[in-house]
């Protein structure tokens, strides 16, 4: 298992590097430049290439950068935070994604798999058509539509939770946002718990168990639940990476400091080092999520445990 | 099952209680004031010498003070200088900076006397070709001060940069030729004071300004809280400015707000006193006493590429009056902007700037009719172009940033029907690509806009002088030429009045050659709660100044 782990951090890093070098090639061949004002004259614009060593060729600029990078050092934002470092821009930031990104995965996830669950055993019911109902909308309404909804009847006219996120209220000004991008991950684990386990309520173990004497709670946890994590945990896996990267719609309505508004004003506004630094971030978050997912098969499912260390 | 399905809805229901009690815990003291505004975009600078945007500007002009400040007027009044004499041939002003001015960290502690010394610090470093700042150009192009091309450029030592401190509280400055609208730019952050040594202890350039610590107030107000990139705020009243008695609120509240929508209901909530509003919310506004709308500095016009040598008509006059009368500027603000914008059929907007007779320039400054008295029509312009041509059909295309492109549509649509011989194809796009393609000359006809950097016609019509970087145009009238000398250092810039007169001499070259179509000028609507009064708005520089604000 250690071999493998290790194996797979090798491979990881690899691919990081080559992903910079990727991006760093993909941002030069962008139109524009980091300095847009308008009153800059290309003489002062020249200057200010210079300064900030833009004007070297790529392979040398990826090269100090790498060298940077290994040093702790990401460079400076060009115009979002004039001067600043992009250790310090990106830090403020983060981790208030990272938190809301995970409290919206967590409830999305709990709420749709039981949501699917009891799809699945009240198959044909009126519980199935409901969880049906809630998939198509949650899928269907565009995050965007679903927060203003939030903003405008439970917080503007209920007064339930604050309009805005707040850095004075940390929890209770994160939950409509939670709730807002929590709505896309309810649907889809709904729908696809549902079908997964009305798959498996059909297998023949489950036949097998019910006729041996089991039935109800016990029967679902201990046989069919199981089964069903593993095709979750897997449609699971690129989703939170995509909430944990921040939603620019939802960081822009609540006013949210995140990461998803702040990469995509920085690709608009060709803020080289912050997009290069958030890009790698993302990445980063992807493989080690794919990681996990796929250590976790092996917790989850003794199949695939034996068959590895085979 | 159900008892799951109830523990997780007992869980649910519990955790919304739970929050909601949270929430509900903050409570305001009824004796302070708080003056709560939003912002469309974040800070990106805290920096006088770095900051190149509108916001940064009006963040910092709230707790740093130039030696002169703006009133509501738009007039440049006495601030860290309490006198000021200028010599005779406008070229030396020597200011005594106040007794009773200093500096003070964000935790209330007076740090230093504000010295001469800081301004000549502050304006060394932004001259500075090291730091390479982008507003390096005010000293050299703009405030003209002795030497700055050459301390830039690296060939003579800061020093002798034309700021000199004869003693802590007497500042020199030297200038290349007078400049008569020198105080108006002494209220640009660009020029504002740093004091040295505060400066290097919290790292120089890559410290100062980035938080509260970090950063000293001469100002009406202090940082009290804020980080890079942060998307709240705010900012204490500074109990230790020399006219604290006359600052009535104890804190401002920013909050950055990227949708309108958003603010807007944040502003009905209480949580706003002030929300910028457009489209339909103006016009169910309008008649409130909350309606506020305030011209902006901005002007929108088409920039023409008249060396397009594929399109000669683009270099033909008339056929540019053609196109300018083709134009209906009033149905673009009235039924699409909606936002206070009016309509212009000029080169320097309105409410810019103020002449020595002490009226706005465009009170005084010519009217560009091109229909002569309804006599010519835009068809007879066309009709003679077709004719110096030899063409009837024509096709041009029109760019335009991507935010522009439903007044770019109005225009197309206007033009086409006028002239239904001529075919307008929409080029939208992202804003930096615009400006890039228009440096190279790589459009026919641009819908773009300037803002000023300063109070003064020149801020406009110095773009179009021959080889001026921003004259995408690339048109070229020696008389003009001359005219714009003549007024930034030669034979007009010490006679004001002379000076005046002049500038609209050449913005009448500018329009009757038709060298740009103007189509209108940005207007800005607000809701400003009954409570709040005297937020101050300017076109130029700072956007809005609230020192002078009071809630009851």
């Amino acid at each position: 298992m250690t071999k493998y782990i290790l194996k797979r951090i090798g491979m990881a890093i690899l691919t990081l590097i080559v992903i910079l070098f990727l991006l760093f090639i993909l941002l030069k061949l962008m139109p524009g430049s980091p300095f847009n004002d308008e009153k800059l004259s290309v003489d002062a614009r020249a200057a200010l290439y210079a300064k900030y060593g833009l004007d070297q060729p790529i392979y040398v600029q990826f090269f100090k950068y790498l060298i940077n990078v290994i040093q702790g050092d990401f460079g400076v934002s060009y115009n979002i935070s004039k001067n600043t470092a992009i250790t310090v821009l990106i830090g403020n930031r983060l981790w208030t994604s990272i938190r809301i990104g995970f409290q919206a995965v967590t409830f999305g996830a709990i709420v749709g798999f039981l949501l699917g669950t009891v799809a699945a055993i009240k198959h044909n019911t009126i519980w199935d058509s409901l969880c049906t109902l809630i998939s198509v909308i949650g899928v269907s309404i565009p995050s965007y539509v679903f927060a203003m909804f939030l903003i405008y009847y439970v917080a503007f006219k209920g007064g339930v939770f604050p309009l805005s996120y707040s850095e004075s209220d940390p929890f209770g000004s994160s939950i409509l946002p939670t709730l807002s991008l929590s709505m896309f991950t309810i649907a889809s684990i709904a729908r696809f718990t549902r079908s997964e386990m009305l798959e498996i309520l059909d297998s023949d173990y489950m036949l097998l168990a019910e006729s041996k004497g089991m039935y109800g709670a016990k029967l679902i946890f201990r046989h069919a639940i199981r089964n069903t994590l593993i095709p979750v945990i897997t449609v699971l896996a690129p989703l939170i990476v995509g909430l944990m990267t921040g939603s620019l719609v939802v960081e822009k309505l609540f006013s949210i400091p995140g990461i998803g508004s702040l990469l995509v004003t920085a690709i608009q506004s060709n803020d080289y080092n912050v997009v290069i630094a958030l890009s790698f971030i993302y990445s980063l978050m992807y493989i080690v999520i794919m990681l996990v997912v796929d250590i976790l098969y092996g917790v989850i499912d003794p199949r695939i445990r034996v068959a590895k260390e085979a | 099952m159900n008892k799951t399905m109830r523990k997780s809805f007992l869980a649910v229901v519990s955790i919304a209680a739970v929050a909601t009690i949270a929430s509900c815990g903050e409570q305001e003291t009824t004796t302070s004031k708080y003056l709560n505004v939003s912002i469309n975009t974040g800070v990106e600078s805290l920096d006088t010498q770095v900051a190149t945007d509108g916001t940064s500007f009006e963040v910092m002009a709230n707790y740093i003070e130039g030696l002169y400040r703006v009133d509501g007027d738009g007039n440049a009044v006495l601030g860290m200088a309490k006198s000021v004499d200028k010599s005779t041939d406008g070229k030396t002003y020597t200011f005594t900076i106040r007794d009773d001015a200093y500096w003070y960290t964000s935790d209330g502690k007076q740090y230093a006397p504000v010295t001469a010394q800081d301004f000549v610090f502050g304006w060394q470093r932004g001259d500075s070709p090291e730091l390479q700042s982008e507003y390096q150009f005010m000293f050299t192009d703009v405030a003209l001060v002795k030497n700055a091309a050459d301390v830039y450029a690296g060939t003579k030592a800061l020093s002798e940069l034309g700021i000199t401190a004869t003693d802590d509280k007497t500042l020199k400055v030297e200038i290349d030729s007078p400049v008569s609208f020198f105080e108006k730019l002494m209220y640009f952050p660009t020029f504002y004071p740093v004091n040295q040594k505060f400066f290097e202890s919290v790292g120089g350039t890559d410290g100062y300004g980035t938080s509260p610590e970090k950063s000293l107030s001469n100002g009406p107000f202090m940082l009290e809280s804020y980080a890079p990139s942060a998307v709240s705020f705010s900012l204490k009243k500074n109990s230790g400015y020399y006219d604290a008695s006359k600052v009535a609120i104890d804190e401002v509240n920013y909050k950055v707000y990227q949708e309108d929508s958003t603010a807007y209901l944040a502003y009905k909530n209480g949580d706003l006193d002030i929300a910028p509003i457009s489209g339909e919310l103006v016009d169910s506004n309008k008649s409130s006493s909350e309606f506020h709308s305030v011209e902006a500095g901005y002007l929108w016009y088409i920039s023409l590429n008249l060396q397009d040598t594929a399109h000669p008509e683009i270099a033909n006059e008339d056929f540019r009056k053609a196109i300018n009368l083709a134009i209906d500027r009033q149905a673009i603000c009235d039924t699409l902007l909606k936002d206070g914008s009016v309509a212009a059929e000029y080169a320097v907007p309105e409410q810019l700037a103020t002449g020595p007779d002490g009226k706005d320039y465009r009170e005084t400054a010519s009217t560009y009719d091109y229909t002569e008295g309804g006599t010519k029509t835009a068809k007879d312009y066309m009709d003679a172009a077709k004719k110096t041509l030899g063409k009837s059909t024509f096709s041009l295309a029109l760019e335009c940033d991507n935010e522009a492109s439903s007044v770019a549509e109005m225009i197309q649509a206007q033009i086409q029907s006028t002239f239904p011989e001529i075919t307008i194809t929409l080029n939208p796009k992202v804003k930096k690509q615009r400006v890039a393609d228009m440096q190279n000359g790589d459009f026919e006809i641009c819908l773009t806009r300037w803002g000023p950097d300063y109070a003064d016609p020149m801020t406009y019509l110095g773009m179009w002088k021959t080889g001026n970087s921003n004259n995408y145009g690339l048109w070229s009238n020696a008389k003009y030429d001359q005219l714009i000398d003549d007024c930034t250092d030669g034979a007009y810039a010490t006679d004001t009045t002379a000076r005046w007169a002049h500038l609209k001499e050449a913005e009448d070259i500018v329009m009757d050659e038709a060298v740009i179509i103007p189509v209108y000028q940005k207007g800005d609507s607000y809701l400003i709660s009954d409570s709040t009064t005297g937020i101050e708005f300017h076109s130029v520089a700072l956007n809005r100044v609230f020192r002078n604000v009071t809630k009851k």
